[in-house]
């Protein structure tokens, strides 16, 4: 969540130096288009939501790129701009790593999974599905992992999935008017309580 | 007669349940072992007990607040889980850190990891069937430590002490010279349960060639750290993607052979020696100085973009997925927990030994359910 007086801004597209990775894999996947930007550290490649099994097979068995190590695996969520799921790569041996991007569309949030190309890429997709709503297709046990079996309704790390009224109070931030003693946000008298004008907060 | 012998003794596998709640476990975990007779046929791991929701909570709240879930996400490595997050958030908003800071963040991650390990080492044993004196042994020299970080932080557990572009307050006048006692003891505290465990004939027995892990397997499982080195692959994110100031001091890397539970017990210890080794360096290094930038924003707010920072903790990669999109708080923080990807592999690791071997495995693992679960 943004602070509510500006909108969330996307970090523009920086294209990566010559000779990154980014140009291994142009050259080892040539039919395949994606974009390259240059991020705080690793290189990231944003991938068409197709492409991802024959790009993640390609950047772990090709010998150049060699990208045998994933060390993680995230969604995020981006609201309009649809559901995003993250792969970080390294390779033991190139001693380079780099980040591959895809987005799904909010409705139709399937991918193929990665549970055939890296044994530990199962557990880190069980929990990207249940949290986002992510469904992995070909994955061999797509069952929850850290939420209970019967919680299917709501995905919680979705944004539209809200926070709990306490948690949204304990991040908000008091302005000159709310450092007054006493003062409870609009909408926050029930849990405040009746002893809360008196306590002082 | 053997044949009539078999036909008379056959077997039926059934479940074990081992957990939530159970000594053995380290915490909220639950694991179901399929056993035939004594050996385990399968292992089905349950997690999720713990599970807090720090991720979540940590967009609900600005960069500044956000640092006390990752006391409370990997509760045994505060001091390295709060740097990884305090360097995500640096790297990503360009915050310069003092000299200073820096040295403290290390000196006290590194002593955070001797802390860690001592608290694998006794748990280890007593899971091995060495029980009580290696525990107490261990928890006598870890106190040592604990003292310092209750001095300087003024808490146990939940230090929160580092703050994005340095540390809140400055150390204890008396911390160079306390910190130059503990290492000091600490080699002799590594000596004392090196002494006692480390050729000691049942701990050999049970832990030589338990729970092997190939390095190839342990690459395709993502596992990390002491697990990883422990298989036989020299990798340490300290040494090969230098962060903080690491790339100032002199440590090797133990790795092992075998990658079986008695590789990964030597690796940890010999980790501790060389932590004790870089603290030792940088307690002579440490200059004086402020220890949080000047002109520190009140509000701190970051460019949009996204970083993946990863830090060695004891346990492995910790890694932080920070995507930020303007304004105060993280639009998304991902927490890549180290104990997640090694516990994957324990299903492999424990099939075909018997029952007390999965227990002794699960050990070697040194979770933390607190990370795990997140």
């Amino acid at each position: 969540m943004t602070s509510p007086h500006e909108g969330p801004q996307e970090a523009p597209i920086v294209p990566p130096e010559p000779g990154t990775i980014a140009d291994t894999f142009r050259e080892v996947l040539r039919d395949i288009e994606f974009t390259a930007t240059q991020g705080v550290g690793d290189v990231i490649l944003i991938i068409a939501r197709d492409d991802v099994p024959r790009v993640l097979r390609a950047a772990k068995d090709n010998p150049r790129l060699d990208l045998k190590y994933l060390r993680c695996l995230l969604g995020v969520d981006h609201m309009d701009g649809g559901l995003e799921v993250v792969y970080q790569l390294y390779s033991f041996t190139r001693r380079h790593g780099v980040t591959i991007k895809t987005r799904l569309p909010l409705d139709d949030s399937r991918v193929a999974s990665a549970a055939s190309i890296w044994k530990g890429a199962d557990w880190l997709e069980r929990e990207t599905a249940e949290m986002f709503g992510i469904t992995f297709e070909g994955h061999p046990n797509p069952v929850p992992l850290l939420l209970p079996e019967d919680m299917t309704d709501h995905h919680p790390l979705r944004k539209d999935n809200p926070f709990a009224q306490v948690e949204e109070w304990q991040g908000l931030r008091l302005g000159d008017e709310a450092s007054k003693v006493g003062h409870i946000p609009a909408g926050y008298e029930s849990i405040a309580g009746e002893g809360g004008e008196e306590d002082g907060g | 007669m053997a044949t009539e012998l078999d036909r008379e003794l056959e077997t039926l596998d059934i479940n074990v349940n081992v957990g939530p709640q159970h000594p053995a476990t380290h915490g909220v975990f639950r694991m179901v072992l399929t056993v035939s007779g004594e050996k385990v046929v399968d292992a089905v791991p349950h997690i999720g007990y713990m599970h807090r929701g720090a991720e979540k909570l940590s967009e609900g709240v600005d960069y500044r607040q956000g640092l006390i879930f990752q006391d409370r996400t990997e509760y045994l490595a505060q001091f390295n889980a709060e740097m990884c997050y305090c360097q995500a958030i640096e790297r990503l908003g360009g915050i310069e850190v003092p000299e200073r800071a820096e040295y403290i963040r290390v000196i006290l991650a590194e002593l955070n990891r001797i802390t860690s390990h001592y608290m694998f080492a006794g748990a280890f044993a007593t899971d091995l069937g060495v029980y009580g004196t290696a525990f107490t042994y261990a928890f006598r020299e870890r106190e040592y430590i604990q003292a310092i970080f209750e001095a300087v932080t003024g808490d146990r557990m939940m230090y929160g002490y580092f703050r994005p572009g340095g540390v809140v307050w400055d150390v204890t006048d008396d911390f160079k010279d306390r910190v130059r006692w503990v290492c000091k003891q600490t080699r002799v505290g590594i000596d004392d349960i090196d002494r006692l465990l480390t050729k000691n004939e049942v701990f050999l027995t049970r832990s030589l060639d338990i729970g092997c892990i190939s390095k190839d397997d342990a690459i395709d499982y993502g596992l990390s750290g002491p697990m990883l080195r422990a298989s036989g692959l020299q990798f340490d994110l300290r040494r090969d993607e230098p962060y903080s100031i690491y790339d100032r001091f002199e440590f090797e890397i133990p790795t092992g052979t075998r990658g079986d539970v008695y590789d990964r017990y030597l690796v940890r210890m010999e980790e501790m020696r060389q932590s004790a080794r870089i603290v030792e360096q940088a307690i002579e290094q440490m200059p004086d100085g402020p220890i949080m930038p000047e002109k520190a924003p009140r509000r701190l707010r970051l460019p949009p973009g996204e970083i993946y920072m990863r830090t060695e903790n004891p346990r492995g990669e910790y890694g932080i997925y920070l995507v930020s999109k303007g304004g105060e708080k993280p639009y998304r923080l991902k927490i890549r927990s180290a104990c997640l990807s090694n516990l994957t592999a324990l299903k492999q690791m424990v099939v075909g030994h018997y029952v007390a071997d999965a227990v002794v495995i699960l050990g070697s693992v040194d979770i933390v359910l607190g990370e795990v679960d997140r």
